[in-house]
C-alpha cells in the first residue's frame, strides 16, 4: 500500500450496518424481557425442585453462549487467522471480542450455577468434573485476554493469541462430557444429550429455548460492538505510535535503526533553521 | 424463591453492567478518533494497523 494514500476513517460505518446492531440490541432486551417474565411467572414449578428450576431459563443460556458461542467462534477465528489462506487481522479482532464476551457469560454461568447449587445440592461449590473444567476454562481465556496486553506487533500478538485460543478449546468438549465421563453432581444435558429426545417439555420448553435465543441475541450485540471497539483501538493505536514517530523526526531526533545510538543516517528531517 | 431472585438479579445486572461499559468505551473511542480527524492533516495522520506498511511486509 502507498503510504501517502489517505487511509479510511474507522468512523466510516454504513447506516445500514448501525441500524442492524441497535435492531440487534432492542430485539435482545425484548426477548430478554419476555422470557424473565415467562421464567418469574408464567411457567409452572417443577414437582421436584419447586420455584428452583426456574433458574433453568437462565443457567444453561449463559453456559451455552460461552461454551458454545464465544469461545467455540474464538477456536474457529483463530483457526482462520492460522491457515495462511485466510489469515487476516479480522479474525483475530473477531476472536478477541469472542473471547472477552465469552468470558463474562463464564463468569455469569459460574454464579448462576453456584447459586442454584446452594439450596439444590446443599453446597456453593464442589470439585465437580464439570464445574471444575468449566472453571479451567475461565482461567485459560482470561490466560488469553491477559496474553493479548502483552505488547507486540499485532501480527506476533494475534499469533501467538490464536495458538493460546486453540489450546484452550480442547476444553471445550470436556466441559460437555464431562457429566458422561464422570460421575458428576452436576445432571445430564437436558436437551442435547445423548439421545437428542429433552427431557422438558411444553411452556418450560418454549421458555428454555427463548432462553437461548433471547442471550444469543445478547451475545451478538456484545460481539458486534465489542469488534467495533477492536477496531477503533488498533487504529488509534498506530495512529499514537506514528503522531510519536513524526514529533521525534520534528524534534531533529531520527529514529535510530542500527541501535548504537547513532542518531545521523537514518534520513531524519533536517529542521529549518538548521539548513 | 430468593435463590432465583439474586440469580436473575445478579445475572442481569452483570450483563447490564458490561453492556454499559462497551458503549461507553465505544462513544468514548469513537470520540477520540473524531478529535484526530479534526485535528489538522500535517499534525497528525493515523494509519491502521492492519496497512501499516512497516507491518505488511512481515
Amino acid at each position: 500500500m502507498n503510504p501517502n494514500q489517505r487511509v479510511r476513517s474507522p468512523l466510516l460505518q454504513s447506516a445500514r450496518a448501525r441500524w442492524t446492531v441497535r435492531i440487534i440490541g432492542i430485539a435482545a432486551v425484548l426477548s430478554t424481557a419476555f422470557t424473565v417474565w415467562l421464567g418469574l411467572w408464567v411457567t409452572p414449578p417443577d414437582q421436584v425442585q419447586g420455584d428452583l428450576v426456574r433458574l433453568v431459563y437462565i443457567h444453561p443460556g449463559v453456559a451455552w453462549v460461552a461454551l458454545y458461542l464465544a469461545f467455540g467462534l474464538a477456536a474457529a477465528a483463530s483457526l482462520l487467522y492460522l491457515w495462511p489462506r485466510t489469515r487476516s487481522l479480522f479474525w483475530d479482532r473477531l476472536a478477541a471480542a469472542a473471547v472477552e464476551v465469552g468470558v463474562v457469560f463464564n463468569v455469569c454461568t459460574l454464579i448462576s450455577g453456584s447459586i442454584w447449587g446452594k439450596p439444590a445440592w446443599g453446597v456453593w461449590w464442589a470439585w465437580d468434573a464439570r464445574l471444575t473444567s468449566t472453571a479451567v476454562l475461565l482461567v485459560l481465556f482470561l490466560g488469553y485476554m491477559a496474553l493479548r496486553r502483552v505488547p507486540a506487533e499485532p501480527e506476533v500478538r494475534a499469533r501467538r493469541s490464536a495458538f493460546l485460543a486453540l489450546f484452550a478449546a480442547v476444553d471445550i468438549p470436556i466441559v460437555h462430557f464431562s457429566v458422561l465421563w464422570w460421575k458428576t453432581l452436576h445432571q445430564g444435558a437436558t436437551v442435547l444429550n445423548p439421545d437428542l429426545s429433552p427431557t422438558i417439555h411444553g411452556s418450560m420448553a418454549w421458555t428454555l429455548l427463548l432462553s437461548f435465543v433471547a442471550l444469543t441475541l445478547v451475545f451478538v450485540w456484545m460481539l458486534l460492538v465489542r469488534y467495533r471497539i477492536g477496531v477503533l483501538e488498533d487504529w488509534l493505536g498506530s495512529g499514537e505510535l506514528d503522531a510519536a514517530l513524526r514529533e521525534r523526526q520534528a524534534e531533529g531526533v531520527a529514529p535510530d535503526p542500527a541501535g548504537d545510538g547513532s542518531e545521523a543516517a537514518a534520513g531524519a528531517p533536517v529542521p529549518e533553521g538548521v539548513r | 424463591m430468593r435463590y432465583v431472585i439474586a440469580g436473575y438479579t445478579i445475572i442481569l445486572s452483570l450483563l447490564f453492567l458490561y453492556a454499559l461499559q462497551l458503549v461507553w468505551r465505544r462513544q468514548r473511542l469513537t470520540r477520540a478518533v473524531e478529535r484526530l480527524e479534526a485535528a489538522p492533516a500535517s499534525s497528525h495522520v493515523p494509519v491502521p494497523a492492519h496497512s501499516d506498511p512497516r507491518t505488511e511486509s512481515r
